[in-house]
């Protein structure tokens, strides 16, 4: 380019956020507004059931389950912190010992939910709570579980070898859908267990 | 012979190249400028259905206790209308634009996400589709079903099983939420393209207001659609698992519907207009020989409109019964929102100003949409009002109203962009002359459909009603409003013929025919595949005009 | 990683762009004819369900581990873009402006004075034709006086012409409190705004705005206040709007204007300095 005067600098470092991490985050603020409405109109809901089961006599803090889904959130940090350090075994066993902590909470959903179904009598179309319950909980699970589906597929292809160290970005951006997962388990957690 | 992405054809090549192969390239494309066309192209299609049943709508009303359409089919083409316009012509369309023009004007060669891309744009397609598919599918319950006829916001209770059996509500559920996942999908990209691919030298603060408002526009899709799809999911269960969402015999809410279905409501008229402030915040610096009044401002005001317009959804609600507080609140936060509004407004007038105005057909299409666009806004005000809104809620006065933002802020920026841009995507200009007819024409025939449908609203025509008595004092108003609509058809005529001609016999662009300062000149007419030989570098906000003025350039006074 | 890549074709055949592929649209597909089944036949989401997997897994494989591209040749030299090239004409300079940025026109504007001086002025003017219809039409100094005030207290508008013929101490007060406040102000919006109009301020000011104003007036006071519009007697209205117009606009363009001082030197600006000359120098 010809110029009459002097051009400033070109920039010297030219550096932008990296594309799956902006991804990442708008999908996170999408699936939250997605949330907010379910939660809002489980908030209003409350106490307007017209017909048992009501939710203080049903409903009992699932304490294991939410502990094991917030440590799932403390082992993937470690374990990605491993894969940085290049320690591909240490990460192996953390990764799979959050998908197991995942699958225990799914688990422990499903019990929960078989025990309201049969012995408490709720189900989706009985009243409010479970209307609002089962689709708060209920999309919440199904995130989970979509969770569950890329943490394990992600630890077969390490496993397998055909993704390593050198993937640790991609690996980590995953990480923060899961984080994303278990911030919302918390909200759901006060709004549908503690709020009643 | 050139392809319309540039890669030259050798003559016998491009006589061999069967309409198959094409197609083929065209179905497995991952390029946004393709995409991009594929998009506006779509969206225009759609236009000229809903526009067809917007005619029969007005043929229908055009005489009092007419009988040319029925109740039911009124409703079906009110609601496949107003839905058809909303989710099929004014997203896709500046999607469209959007595609084509975010990585040439940022300088990079492609969207964040290509293949997630061709992923949204054909989400929206099929998911059109899927909502037309229903005048002919969907016999549904005792044959009620077909084509949705609950209005384009689907109140509750009329959405519940019991009073709409059959799969009409099923099909504007799905048809809007297949799209929807689309939309997502292509904000979500914009915001990480132009978050993430710019190129060297262009900061923030020195992207085109187009891409600014691309940004902000891409952040209310994300916020404001998965609403509306949370809100289709709870309908859905209702209708099919017998859940209680808006059932009012169990304790629900029908009216928690229209909180839910607003909150997206609106934004989503805000998600429609802010590009098309884009195009205008483009067109009116080039025309006026000027740069953009007030750059700093405009962001700013973009991004205050972005935020205040989550907060005012409940002036769709004032004759509800929220209380007096809520009421109150929602009028002062819609009365905030004028003001970023009424700023860029002053911004555009600010750019004309001292300028050397060209009166070519995209300034054209700008300075009537400030016209209407102002109009528009007032009679938005005047609704603020909560006690005028008691009086004309649900009247042909907001009807009115929202057509004039709809027709006069969005249309007539589309018709903008596309004079503006057309020659770029193309190589070829369209015609000024059959552009004039195409604006008189509508504009006329617009004013007169849409100006006189205020006096309706004001003699108390209430909306979606498919005949009316005689002695009304409607009976002028509507033949008037309804004989514009041959004047707009007209004008529309003219576009169409404009654009075939012009793809054959258009005067040749070359790179930069409007003498322009934006990244997307600097390519030839139509871009290569791949955008730029090499990625640009940019000192200023008119890295052209840096370029065309080396002794004066932007750079020295940003 | 992009910027070596560009390195690394900068002046070569080809430049890497991502490959096109069906399964984007074999998995949009797919996802709609899932959800179509709801209101189709179960088939149709077993269809799409297997649609969306094809789709879904040949996607997958597109993208990871290493995205698939190809490589699309530079076009012909002939084709390929011009560089921008500067212009001949070179652009006037008007000098710097504040902060080194361009100057905002208009650089020199008129002071404030001058817009109290052609307030002051219409005014009068205004008030002299008002008063000159009050005299002929109802033998009256006061009425013009209390049909102002009118504006501001409805219960006046209502009152019968003999009674705003009289003399009130509260139509007065109000009458010329109203008068004189909006004739500075609209005194100093035309101080404001003539120096933008490039052509025919007189013409502008002088006539076209009270005839703009009056205008507007005459078609909305209908629906506003009908019992004031009853009473307005539009032509020496007009009238009256015109002399304003005429002597506030006449008044306002013989007044000299002053720089801006967007050029000067911040010590100027900022007043720490109290002697400059007209061009705002030291």
């Amino acid at each position: 380019m010809t110029t009459a005067s002097a051009t400033p600098p070109a920039p010297a470092e030219w550096t932008l956020p990296s594309r799956g991490r902006v991804g990442m985050a708008c999908l996170i603020l999408t699936e939250s507004a997605f949330f907010a409405i379910f939660i809002a109109a489980h908030l209003f809901y409350i106490g307007k059931s017209l017909n048992p089961p009501y939710a203080r006599d049903v409903l009992e803090l699932p304490v294991l389950n939410t502990i094991c889904l917030l440590s799932s959130s403390i082992t993937i940090t470690l374990a990605l912190r491993a894969l940085r350090r290049g320690a591909v075994g240490t990460f192996s066993w953390l990764w799979l010992a959050t998908i197991l902590l995942g699958l225990e909470f799914l688990i422990g959903t499903g019990l929960e939910w078989y025990g309201l179904i049969y012995r408490d009598g709720l189900t989706i179309d009985t009243n409010l709570l479970g209307t609002t319950f089962y689709s708060l909980v209920g999309f919440h699970a199904a995130h989970v579980t979509l969770g569950l589906l890329m943490l394990s597929g992600t630890l077969l292809f390490v496993v397998l070898g055909w993704a390593g160290e050198r993937d640790v970005e991609r690996i980590d951006v995953l990480s923060w859908y899961w984080h994303f997962v278990d911030a919302i388990w918390v909200v759901v957690l006060t709004v549908v267990y503690v709020i009643v | 012979m050139t392809a319309i992405d540039g890669s030259v054809l050798p003559a016998e090549a491009a006589a061999r190249t069967s309409f198959w192969i094409r197609a083929h390239e065209w179905a497995t494309t991952v390029d946004h400028k393709r995409l991009g066309l594929l998009y506006i192209s779509s969206g225009l299609v759609f236009f000229l259905i809903a526009g067809l049943e917007a005619s029969a709508i007005r043929a229908q009303l055009a005489f009092a206790n007419n009988d040319l359409i029925g109740p039911n089919t009124f409703n079906r083409l009110m609601t496949v209308h107003g839905t058809t316009m909303v989710f099929f012509v004014g997203m896709p369309i500046f999607f469209g634009f959007g595609n084509y023009l975010i990585p040439l004007m940022i300088g990079a060669r492609d969207l964040a996400f290509p293949r997630l891309n061709a992923f949204g744009y054909w989400l929206f397609l099929f998911g059109g589709l899927l909502f037309y598919f229903s005048w002919i599918g969907g016999d549904g319950l005792y044959g009620t079903g077909t084509a949705p006829d609950v209005g384009w916001f689907a109140y509750s209770p009329l959405t519940s099983p019991a009073f709409s059996p059959g799969n009409s509500t099923d099909y504007w559920i799905l048809g809007i939420m297949v799209a929807g996942f689309g939309s997502t999908a292509t904000a979500l990209n914009f915001v990480a393209t132009i978050l993430c691919m710019r190129c060297p030298g262009m900061t923030l603060g020195k992207m085109p207001l187009f891409v600014w408002m691309m940004l902000v526009n891409g952040f209310l899709v994300l916020v404001a659609l998965t609403p509306l799809t949370a809100a289709q999911v709870m309908l859905l269960f209702d209708r099919f698992l017998d859940s209680h969402f808006f059932d009012t015999q169990a304790g629900g809410s029908a009216v928690l519907w229209q909180h839910f279905f607003w909150v997206f409501g609106h934004p989503e008229v805000y998600i429609l207009i802010l590009p098309a402030f884009a195009v205008a915040s483009e067109v009116t610096p080039v025309f006026s020989r000027k740069p953009i009044f007030g750059y700093e401002i405009m962001v700013a005001a973009t991004t205050g409109i972005g935020f205040i317009s989550l907060g005012v959804w409940a002036h769709h609600m004032f004759t509800v019964g929220l209380s007096g507080p809520v009421n109150t609140f929602f009028t002062a936060s819609t009365m905030a929102i004028a003001v970023p509004t009424g700023i860029k407004i002053f911004n555009w007038l600010g750019t004309m100003w001292g300028g050397r105005i060209r009166l070519r057909m995209p300034m054209l299409w700008v300075c009537a949409f400030l016209f209407e666009f102002v109009i528009a806004g007032l009679t938005g005000v005047m609704l603020a009002v909560v006690p005028f809104d008691w009086q004309l809620s649900d009247s042909y006065f907001v009807v009115a109203h929202f057509h004039f933002v709809l027709i006069g802020g969005l249309l007539y920026n589309i018709f903008a962009g596309i004079y503006y841009w057309f020659p770029k995507a193309t190589g070829k200009m369209l015609s000024e002359r059959l552009g004039r007819w195409h604006f008189w024409v509508f504009v006329a025939g617009f004013n007169v459909t849409f100006g006189t449908m205020h006096f309706q609203g004001l003699l108390g025509m209430p909306r979606r009603i498919y005949t009316y008595d005689p002695g009304r004092g409607w009976d002028l108003l509507n033949l008037i409003t309804s004989l514009g609509v041959i004047l707009q058809a007209i004008g529309i005529l003219f576009f169409l013929v404009n654009v075939l001609w012009s793809l054959r016999r258009g005067e040749d662009a070359g790179q930069d025919p409007w003498d322009a300062w934006t990244l997307e000149w600097s390519t030839t007419s139509p871009p290569p595949a791949y955008n730029f030989e090499k990625i640009p570098v940019v000192q200023s906000r008119r890295p052209l005009w840096d370029l065309k003025h080396p002794n004066d350039p932007d750079w020295r006074y940003e | 990683m992009a910027a070596e890549r560009e390195a690394k074709h900068a002046g070569e055949g080809g430049i890497e762009l991502p490959s096109p592929t069906p399964w984007p649209l074999l998995a949009a597909f797919g996802m709609t004819l899932g959800f179509a089944g709801l209101v189709t036949h179960p088939i149709v989401s077993m269809v799409g369900g297997v649609c969306f997997l094809f789709g879904g897994v040949g996607w997958w494989r597109e993208v990871l581990p290493v995205a698939h591209e190809i490589e699309v040749p530079l076009a012909a030299p002939a084709r390929r873009a011009r560089l921008v090239e500067p212009v001949p004409e070179t652009v006037d300079h008007l000098e710097l402006g504040e902060g080194g940025h361009r100057m905002r026109l208009p650089t020199h504007v008129f002071p404030l004075s001058a817009g109290i001086r052609g307030g002051i002025a219409g005014g009068i003017a205004m008030a002299a034709l008002a008063e000159l219809y009050g005299l002929l039409v109802h033998q009256s100094l006061w009425y013009p006086v209390n049909l102002l005030s009118a504006a501001a207290i409805p219960s006046l508008a209502n009152a019968s012409t003999e009674q705003l013929a009289q003399f009130s101490t509260e139509g007065l007060l109000v009458g010329v409190i109203v008068h004189v406040l909006f004739s500075l102000l609209v005194g100093l919006l035309y101080a404001v705004m003539l120096p933008m109009f490039p052509r025919h301020p007189a013409i502008l000011g002088g006539i076209v705005a009270p005839l703009l104003w009056t205008g507007l007036l005459w078609t909305s006071l209908g629906v506003i206040n009908p019992a004031l519009n009853e009473r307005i007697a539009w032509g020496w209205f007009a009238a009256s709007q015109l002399a304003f117009g005429l002597a506030a606009g006449f008044v306002v363009s013989k007044m000299e204007r002053i720089a801006t001082l967007q050029s000067a030197a911040f010590a100027i600006r900022a007043g720490l300095e109290l002697q400059y000359d007209e061009e705002g120098k030291e």
